[in-house]
């Protein structure tokens, strides 16, 4: 059994997440397929981003690289699912899952070790390294396809539209990756992380494992990645490199958790939802001059909010609250 | 087997690398501001250059005072205005988002004046060509290498020699110090920026002459400005041409030896090795961006 530092925040915020996801999953009821296709980009962004912000908002070691995870987990799962050709749809998607998981566990922790020595803009630098260098390598071996693409099989059972059932698969994907970043955060490790983000040099002094703690975070990071990123795939049905090792996946989760809060669970999750939004249903009309206003709000939002909406919120709440202390000495 | 040919068309390239990414070098050092939009204003540069020859006939090798003079501009005022008025409310790291803005900005308005096709820019000398030994190099090649040597070799007398230089390297080393000294730090950061963009705008030029060009290519201008920095050592010309060089060559040598598409995953992974074995550059010292 997880041993939480604060039990109450946390089983809190699980209860939290499972009310919020409860909620969402009944809205493809009554929601236009459209809308319904916006929701999976809103959770898929959602996802992704609380599960980068695992390793990045907790401990400050920002990744550039987080497509690295999205289209190695997306690969493997793919390779697995035509390697098993002949067998039923859901054994081989539910193997591919496992392997994918296992391979960017397995490929993060053979990096992490040299990597996370580096400290701030460089580790940064060196994701986005390594994100690139996964993205050429999948593109020009011939055996891993990367160029030609790969299918992947079709899991909707009947009945189904295959719209809803991806968003509730996301969905699902992503509560699990929400509580796996709740039990990080309330528990040792996740206050190691945030000392570490603070101070790594003092923590080390004061017996924080740092290195362990990293390398945790940075495995566990990976391989909740790897969950979203094999999903995106399925939905996509057929992937190229070009397709999953997307630079979007690399800047976006940053983006998330900037617009929200960073260092927070729930940041990311708003921020994911506003920018969706508004790139999606505000600017949907406006294709031509779409990037122009995405910089341009990504612009004013530094320059207006620094500390993301949450920072807003916290401002606000602590001059009420010295208000209060005023009118009652 | 390894020909001069392909040497000397990676020092072309690595001179180009050099050239557009000591401006990039010079901010992050001075004032520890990432610009991602440095690549954008690469492009400014060579879409200036090009709409000057296109529209006037003014030779790219004319215009380049002209480009670089607006882009000083230009750089200057970014910094006075936005910049400094994001890493005074917000952080360093905030700039970077701030930037990142800014170069989707500019790639997208770049994208609705020229359109997203490639652009190219001819002079009539562009298909003579010279010899020497086995090596054949086109005219406009070598402008590019000359154009890039000289300018990085007056960059570095600048900042060796001149009182602005001095002071823009005691800035460096010591913020709040040369500030006691009576340097006007504001300033001094702009002047900075401005010939960061400068140099952006004058490798634009350069690029035009030798590549054919278009919007989306300002994330590559910014990332090859990363790994060069990264290579070289952070803040200083020397460190952006030994990183420059390096590169260009690793890039025609593995196109030639390990097969075309290959470079940049070979870049990468130098990048990658480079910043495990010594994070500094191999010029680097102890300016703030690499501390």
């Amino acid at each position: 059994m997880i041993r939480f530092v604060a039990p109450r925040a946390a089983w809190t915020a699980i209860a939290l997440t499972v009310g919020g996801a409860l909620l969402l999953a009944l809205l493809p009821f009554v929601m236009a397929p459209y809308s319904i296709r916006v929701g999976q980009l809103f959770i898929l962004a959602a996802g992704l981003a609380v599960a980068w912000t695992i390793l990045g908002g907790f401990s400050g070691y920002w990744s550039f690289g987080n497509a690295a995870f999205v289209g190695t987990g997306a690969f493997a799962a793919a390779l697995t699912q035509v390697s098993m050709a002949g067998s039923s749809p859901v054994l081989a998607f539910t193997a591919s899952l496992i392997v994918a998981v296992a391979v960017n566990g397995a490929m993060a922790l053979a990096i992490a070790w040299p990597i996370l020595r580096l400290r701030g803009i460089y580790f940064a630098i060196a994701m986005l390294g390594v994100s690139q260098v996964c993205y050429e390598l999948v593109s020009n071996i011939d055996a891993l396809r990367g160029a030609i693409g790969l299918n992947l099989v079709d899991i909707v059972p009947r009945g189904v539209a295959p719209e809803r059932f991806y968003y509730w698969a996301l969905l699902i994907c992503a509560v699990i990756i929400t509580i796996a970043a709740i039990a990080v955060r309330y528990t040792k490790i996740g206050y190691g992380l945030i000392a570490i983000r603070e101070d790594e040099d003092t923590a080390r002094m004061l017996g924080v494992p740092t290195s362990r703690y990293k390398i945790q975070a940075f495995v566990i990071s990976a391989m909740l990645t790897a969950v979203m990123g094999v999903i995106y795939a399925q939905n996509l049905g057929y992937i190229t490199a070009n397709s999953v090792y997307r630079n979007e996946f690399n800047l976006n989760v940053i983006v998330y958790s900037l617009l929200g809060g960073m260092g927070t669970i729930i940041g990311p999750i708003i921020g994911a939802g506003l920018m969706t939004y508004v790139t999606q249903v505000l600017l949907g009309e406006l294709l031509d001059i779409h990037m122009f206003v995405t910089g341009l709000l990504l612009a004013i939002l530094v320059l207006a909010a620094p500390n993301g909406l949450l920072g807003i919120y916290d401002a606000w709440r602590l001059k009420a609250r010295r208000q209060l202390q005023e009118q009652s000495p | 087997m390894l020909s001069l040919q392909t040497l000397a068309d990676g020092l072309v390239l690595g001179g180009l690398f050099s050239l557009a990414a000591v401006g990039f070098s010079l901010l992050f050092g001075v004032l520890g501001v990432v610009n991602l939009s440095h690549g954008a204003f690469v492009l400014i540069g060579g879409y200036a250059a090009w709409s000057i020859w296109y529209f006037a006939g003014i030779d790219p090798l004319l215009a380049l005072p002209i480009v670089m003079a607006g882009m000083f501009v230009l750089g200057y005022v970014f910094q006075r205005t936005i910049i400094q008025w994001a890493t005074q409310r917000a952080s360093l790291l905030a700039s970077m988002l701030l930037t990142y803005g800014f170069a989707l900005m500019i790639r997208n308005a770049l994208v609705l004046i020229y359109s997203p096709d490639f652009k190219s820019i001819t002079p009539s000398y562009a298909f003579d060509a010279i010899t020497i030994g086995e090596i054949t190099l086109g005219l406009t090649r070598v402008a590019a290498l000359v154009v890039s040597v000289v300018l990085l070799g007056l960059l570095a007398a600048l900042l060796q020699w001149s009182s602005l230089g001095r002071v823009i390297r005691a800035t460096a080393q010591q913020e709040q110090a040369a500030a006691l000294c009576g340097v006007n730090i504001r300033h001094v950061f702009a002047m900075t920026a401005g010939l960061s963009a400068a140099f952006a705008g004058a490798a634009g030029v350069a690029i035009g002459l030798v590549l054919p060009f278009s919007p989306p290519d300002e994330t590559l201008w910014t990332v090859n400005a990363f790994v060069v920095v990264t290579l070289g050592g952070i803040g200083s010309p020397a460190g952006a041409l030994v990183g420059g060089l390096i590169l260009g060559i690793v890039n025609t040598t593995t196109a030639q030896l390990v097969g075309a598409a290959f470079p940049n995953a070979m870049m990468f992974l130098l990048l990658v090795l480079m910043l495990i074995a010594r994070p500094a550059g191999l010029l680097g010292h102890s300016f703030r961006g690499s501390r």
